[in-house]
């Protein structure tokens, strides 16, 4: 009874850090995209002073007269004549906004804002980025890191609740795309990777958790095929050390280079959905190129980690049976047992949330507390979780050929997969 | 066969943890959905977390 206290309140402290951070930069998010809004605002106000010189409204005019803006275009969406539901007026505050009419001159923390979402360092980024800088600078005392690494898990219940988002017919229309593409790229990657290790004589232990890393689910596909393959505590960690820093790489540059090559947010979550090797870090890429890229990323990634029982049978088959094969001796896979054992539950509650929505149990106010509010709580421990779990240290374990066949796979599947994603198009993958 | 069997056993051992994993998944994925189709929660309850 003792150990089983002490083992649960070991994860305790960490867990708590982790929300305390999540808190923190979910504070932080609200704050830039409030201060974005009123620079939006500000500059919409300024506009006819510098522009014309015309002089600022009183405050309660100004109120008045975006109030009187908004119910015309309430009226003209009510009688059908704009296609899009208005969007209540942010209006600027009091205090900020006779500041602005005395000074003519937008706040420092209003320009602040912009800038940062520019540079998307959303709540996303600082739990990544801080997190990774705090474990790899300062460190984290021991009887924080339990609790950290389970803080990750705490992503999947936002996965599921983003369920409520879609309907069936969204999920058909995406699901084939994220089936050819996981298929393809994924399932690929990891027949691939096991034939050229093969064919480099690597060991089989190292190249099985590599190949099921690589292809399909990272840590996760790792950790379930590493047993079948008979995989060493070395291999194991040299593999999961190659998923990890083709994942951090990933993470932290796809986000850019999606916008360098000017993708949309539908095409990006596709992309990412396809090359990035772990769930926590698509998602965490996903949600900082936008909502839009999340909702097509959480398809392909649901569709992905359903292969994960697949992948496991693959290696089976080619480590286990058809070695045992050549060997002259005979051996069976109960497939049905590896099914049962590796199927993902989580993704179960993700459908039970697309069929509530299908059948309009969520109205839109259900949809924003799931699939927007509660959401980024999740993701924001979640996050923190993860940037705290990225240590140089692990990632130094990868080395080898395995680590050059690992990486150049990922990257391989990585390129070719942006290639296809923009070649489908936006439309493919949009979800609504 | 026996080798296989012991394949399996090890395999069940290592994802116990992450089937019990997804079980506190669905579970609070269940809580929020409860607090939120009865009223518990409500578009106000996350601004009203933060200053």
């Amino acid at each position: 009874m003792t150990d089983t206290h002490s083992g649960v309140m070991k994860y305790v402290p960490g867990f708590i850090f982790c929300i305390i951070l999540g808190w923190l930069a979910l504070q932080w998010d609200q704050s830039i995209h409030k201060w974005q809004k009123d620079n939006q605002e500000s500059e919409k106000i300024l506009k006819p002073y510098l522009n014309e010189g015309k002089p600022l409204l009183p405050f309660d005019e100004y109120v008045a007269k975006s109030e009187e803006k908004y119910k015309e275009k309430l009226s003209a969406f009510e009688h059908g004549d704009i296609k899009e539901k208005p969007k209540k007026p942010h209006l600027l505050q009091k205090i900020h906004y006779e500041t602005i009419a005395s000074t003519k001159e937008i706040p420092f923390k209003f320009r602040f804002g912009e800038r940062m979402i520019q540079f998307q360092l959303t709540y996303v980024a600082v739990l990544l980025l801080g997190g990774m800088l705090l474990r790899n600078t300062i460190g984290l005392p021991k009887f924080i890191l339990p609790g950290t690494v389970i803080a990750r898990p705490v992503i999947k219940p936002g996965i599921v609740l983003l369920g409520g988002y879609y309907l069936w017919s969204n999920l058909l229309k995406v699901g084939i795309f994220a089936l050819l593409l996981v298929l393809i790229f994924i399932v690929g990657t990891t027949v691939l990777v096991s034939i050229i290790g093969r064919r480099m004589k690597q060991d089989d232990g190292l190249m099985g958790v590599m190949a099921a890393g690589t292809g399909i689910c990272g840590v996760s596909a790792a950790v379930a095929v590493a047993p079948v393959v008979n995989a060493k505590p070395r291999d194991f960690f040299y593999a999961v050390g190659t998923i990890l820093l083709f994942g951090t790489v990933a993470l932290f540059t796809f986000p850019y280079i999606g916008k360098a090559l000017g993708m949309s947010e539908p095409v990006f979550g596709a992309w990412v959905g396809t090359a990035i090797l772990n769930t926590a870090q698509l998602v965490a890429a996903a949600t900082w190129y936008g909502h839009d890229s999340l909702l097509t990323a959480n398809i392909i990634n649901i569709v992905r980690v359903g292969f994960i029982p697949l992948v496991v049978i693959y290696c089976i088959w080619f480590y286990v049976i058809r070695q045992a094969k050549t060997e002259g001796r005979h051996q069976k896979i109960n497939t049905w047992q590896v099914v049962k054992e590796k199927f993902p539950l989580f993704i179960l509650g993700f459908f039970a949330m697309v069929t509530l929505n299908e059948f309009g149990v969520f109205t839109e106010d259900h949809r924003t507390i799931f699939g927007k509010q509660f959401l980024q709580i999740f993701f924001a421990v979640g996050f923190a979780g993860v940037g705290l779990n990225i240590a140089f240290d692990d990632l130094k374990k990868a080395g080898g050929k395995a680590f050059v066949i690992g990486f150049l796979a990922a990257t391989l599947k990585a390129v070719l997969a942006a290639v296809v994603v923009i070649l489908i198009g936006s439309e493919a993958f949009r979800v609504k | 066969m026996a080798e296989i069997r012991e394949f399996e056993d090890k395999a069940k051992k290592v994802f116990s943890a992450e089937r019990k994993e997804d079980i506190w998944v669905l579970i609070l994925a269940a809580i929020t959905v409860i607090l939120g189709l009865t009223g518990v929660i409500t578009p106000k309850t996350f601004p009203s977390l933060f200053f």
